[in-house]
């Protein structure tokens, strides 16, 4: 007679991940902000730190979590890196090795004690405001696993914000969906979840935060900004896909403004964050300018909910809306002149 | 300047609409309104004298967020009424945000942004020298 003597419960040591939520970020900078807070690390001071625009022809996922995030060399996808690029932050997507062990690499990262972002389709998950309602990819912590109970332990910090059980069968419906198309959400459906995972790794403690060091991030951000590239980075870059999102709502392409909600939600989740970083910073260090160089930053970020919501309820006439799409667009431009003006006067005194 | 209570919608999606207003010197213009996500954009106050002054309108997140502008909560829902399903656990919010007239004349009309993201319940003109 034999008798399975495995380990059937897996969570993460201590207390459960902490929820790490502002209202412009989406689940991507959610589900990192609580892995850095539980690695003792202030998630505005990595997630805020980094400013860029970098847009990715033909790139854009029907995904909350797209993020623009060029191929590395070996052909890796470092969200972390694209997120954090002035830290040691970096994460790689993986999948199940075996179809009939699902939930090997799941086991091995919790009793390592670390915790594992999954891709989930929010049709399939019962606290999610869409269960079973509308299909969209999502990103969640995983920091348990429970196979006698049959639960799966999750944190989700989006509103209604979450943790706790949800069975696993229910759990592998979401994480293995299909992500159909869905009329009721254009932007977040027909992305197979494919039971993906994220692993970040914070690889070194950030240094504290000083004017000086805090200067030497924001001359790079500025300098990538105003530095023409062959990609679509920067200001130039923000110029070309402006024109380029124009002319295919003048050719009624709804496909430019499906794809402009998720693009832009990263966009403007990053500049709400970079722009906190810096009120924060300006307050705390008596620096007005900084500060107002942050409020700046966040003026970019409130720019964005113009052009995306624009763009969402013009999908159905993309030609209708095409010019109150360039009425946003001109306006964003301003913005990040202005913001990208300010963040380096500032940043020439730090 | 509330809608009249009949069948129909109860706001306006702010699209470059024109409201002309009672002539007069006003201090506050209070906006009922609500905003998907952060909303920051300028509407244009009309003078009689032909003076036009843009001023920023700033109103928060509708779904379950802080008053980011430092707008008074008008009202707050207890939960979320979904196509299929009630949501507890998520907030729908109505913001009462104020916009200056710093102009020193009589105030005849309000342009409303090109920003279908805002939505605008309702308009109280508070008069020049009127206590809130």
């Amino acid at each position: 007679m034999t008798v399975d003597v495995r380990a059937r419960t897996y969570t993460i040591i201590g207390p459960e991940p902490e929820w790490w939520y502002r209202d412009l970020i989406s689940c991507l900078q959610a589900t990192f902000g609580s892995v850095l807070a539980r690695a003792g690390t202030d998630p505005l001071s990595v997630l805020g730190a980094g400013w860029r625009f970098l847009h990715l022809p033909g790139d854009v996922r029907p995904e909350e979590f797209y993020y623009p995030c060029p191929v590395g060399a070996s052909g890796e996808i470092d969200l972390g890196s694209a997120l954090a690029p002035h830290h040691e932050l970096h994460s790689r997507w993986w999948q199940p090795a075996d179809e009939d062990d699902v939930w090997r690499e799941v086991r091995e990262t919790l009793a390592a004690d670390r915790l594992v972002i999954a891709a989930v389709d929010n049709f399939h998950l019962p606290f999610r405001p869409a269960y079973g309602d509308v299909h969209a990819a999502h990103l969640v912590v995983v920091y348990g696993l429970d196979e006698t109970r049959g639960v799966v332990y999750v944190s989700d910090a989006m509103p209604p914000a979450f943790r706790g059980a949800v069975p696993i069968e229910e759990f592998l419906r979401s994480w293995g969906s299909a992500n159909p198309t869905d009329v009721k959400d254009a932007f977040f459906s027909d992305s197979r979840i494919g039971r993906r995972c994220l692993d970040v790794r914070l690889d070194a403690t950030p240094a504290p935060l000083t004017p000086e060091l805090l200067g030497g991030f924001l001359r790079t951000n500025v300098e990538a900004f105003t530095t023409v590239t062959v990609a679509s980075t920067g200001l130039a870059g923000f110029n070309a896909f402006a024109a380029e999102l124009v002319e295919r709502c003048r050719a009624a392409d709804a496909g430019a403004l499906r794809e402009l909600y998720p693009f832009g939600w990263g966009m403007q989740a990053q500049a709400s964050l970079h722009g906190e970083l810096l009120r924060n910073c300006g307050r705390q260090w008596g620096d007005p300018a900084l500060a107002g160089a942050g409020r700046a930053v966040e003026a970019v970020a409130h720019a964005w909910t113009g052009l995306r919501f624009t763009g969402a309820h013009g999908l159905e006439d993309p030609r209708a809306v095409a010019a109150d799409i360039a009425h946003h667009a001109t306006v964003l431009h301003g913005k990040y002149e202005c913001a990208v003006d300010a963040v380096g006067a500032a940043a020439a005194r730090l | 300047m509330f809608p009249p209570v009949c069948d129909g919608p109860d706001n306006i999606r702010s699209a470059g609409q024109f409201i002309g207003v009672p002539a007069g010197r006003y201090d506050w213009i209070h906006v009922l309104a609500a905003s998907e996500r952060r909303c920051e954009d300028t509407i244009e106050l009309s003078f009689a004298d032909g003076s036009i002054d843009a001023e920023p309108l700033r109103i928060s997140d509708f779904w379950a967020a802080p008053a980011w502008f430092g707008e008074v909560k008008a009202f707050e829902s207890l939960v979320m009424h979904y196509p299929h399903h009630i949501q507890r656990g998520v907030t729908a919010l109505m913001w009462a945000q104020r916009v200056p007239v710093t102009r020193r004349t009589d105030l005849t009309g309000i342009l409303l942004p090109r920003n279908v993201a805002l939505h605008v319940f309702a308009i109280t003109l508070q008069r020049h020298g009127q206590l809130t």
